[in-house]
């Protein structure tokens, strides 16, 4: 491309747009422009000169400083990673073919059926058994939780 | 807007869509600036700033999963969130503003010469909050977020030219509004 492709005119209505970077001008015609510029530096290096004054003071306009409260806010937003018991969940309702939410609702009625029954068939006396019925269905609780948010 | 297949982001964002800390992390470090900047120079308000880049990735977290390889790139679509929040909130102040004048902002010279760094950042500022939202939003996007203007004119869904337009508008009215700064750097 050359100087000839491009006018003058072209030239300061790019620079009053873009400013006085032209790797800042739209890319189809930056060739042309340095094509320009070094057949007449004399007239167009003010151009840039002037638009350049105002990208400096536009450089000042204040961004904002990262706040680690809002960091961290949206670090504790984001996804997690499937935990062990949804992973099972997941397992178990691929293999018998129903989704994630139905099998932790079969699960949770058995669990709380289990709960019913007398514990001492299963265990010896002592607190194995009613810690493990609460446990089970506060994984559940939590598994359902975690399907229904998929 | 569709990507060209190149977005550098697409590969946190599967990581992001699988609770993949670490680039939960790395996207929030090389994307959360950018978008907060761009709503602080939007809105001129460092706390609207703060709740449209929380709001922005937000929505960004859920859209983790579900994210289509091959469509927007991801920065384009954080920035068309982060946008259309901005003029949310532009909208509701100028709703306000109608029923209560706000105070002027003086973006004329200051009655002292030589004005101190965070003096010259204010005076920037009050000039490009007192432009119009669409111009604002040209400078904002093409200066110092510093897109294409292919790029640019799509995501405000507008022709390059009338993005010429704007943004040389914009910058013509700058230039007056800080005429007595650009004449102090000579």
């Amino acid at each position: 491309m050359t100087a000839a492709s491009m006018s003058v005119a072209r030239f300061e209505a790019l620079a009053q747009t873009f400013g006085g970077e032209i790797a800042r001008w739209p890319e189809g015609e930056r060739e042309a422009a340095r094509a320009l510029l070094a057949a007449d530096p004399d007239r167009l290096s003010p151009v840039l000169t002037e638009a350049s004054q105002l990208d400096r003071l536009l450089d000042l306009a204040p961004a904002q400083a990262l706040d680690a409260a809002l960091l961290g806010r949206l670090i504790a937003a984001a996804p997690r990673a499937p935990n062990a018991t949804r992973r099972w969940i997941t397992g178990l309702s691929a293999a018998f073919g129903l989704s994630a939410a139905a099998l932790a609702g079969v699960l949770a009625g058995i669990a709380i059926g289990g709960h019913i029954q007398p514990p001492a068939v299963l265990a010896p006396a002592g607190q194995a058994e009613v810690v493990t019925a609460a446990d089970v269905s506060n994984d559940l609780q939590d598994a359902l939780e975690e399907s229904s948010a998929l | 807007m569709v990507s060209d297949g190149n977005d550098p982001d697409e590969a946190l964002l599967a990581g992001v869509g699988r609770g993949d800390p670490t680039a939960v992390r790395t996207l929030l470090d090389r994307r959360l600036p950018r978008i907060l900047a761009l709503a602080r120079r939007m809105l001129n308000d460092a706390g609207e700033a703060e709740d449209v880049a929380q709001e922005t990735f937000l929505r960004a977290w859920k859209q983790a999963r579900g994210w289509k390889p091959g469509g927007a790139r991801f920065d384009t679509w954080l920035h068309r969130v982060a946008l259309n929040l901005c003029y949310d909130r532009l909208r509701r102040k100028r709703e306000v503003v109608t029923d209560t004048p706000p105070e002027q902002v003086d973006t004329g010279p200051a009655p002292d010469a030589g004005l101190l760094g965070a003096d010259l950042s204010r005076r920037v500022e009050a000039a490009l909050a007192a432009l119009p939202a669409r111009q604002r939003e040209a400078i904002v996007l093409c200066h110092h977020q510093g897109l294409g203007n292919i790029e640019a004119a799509g995501l405000m869904e507008i022709s390059v030219e009338a993005l010429e337009s704007l943004l040389s508008r914009g910058r013509r009215a700058l230039k007056a509004s800080l005429a007595d700064l650009a004449r102090g750097e000579e």
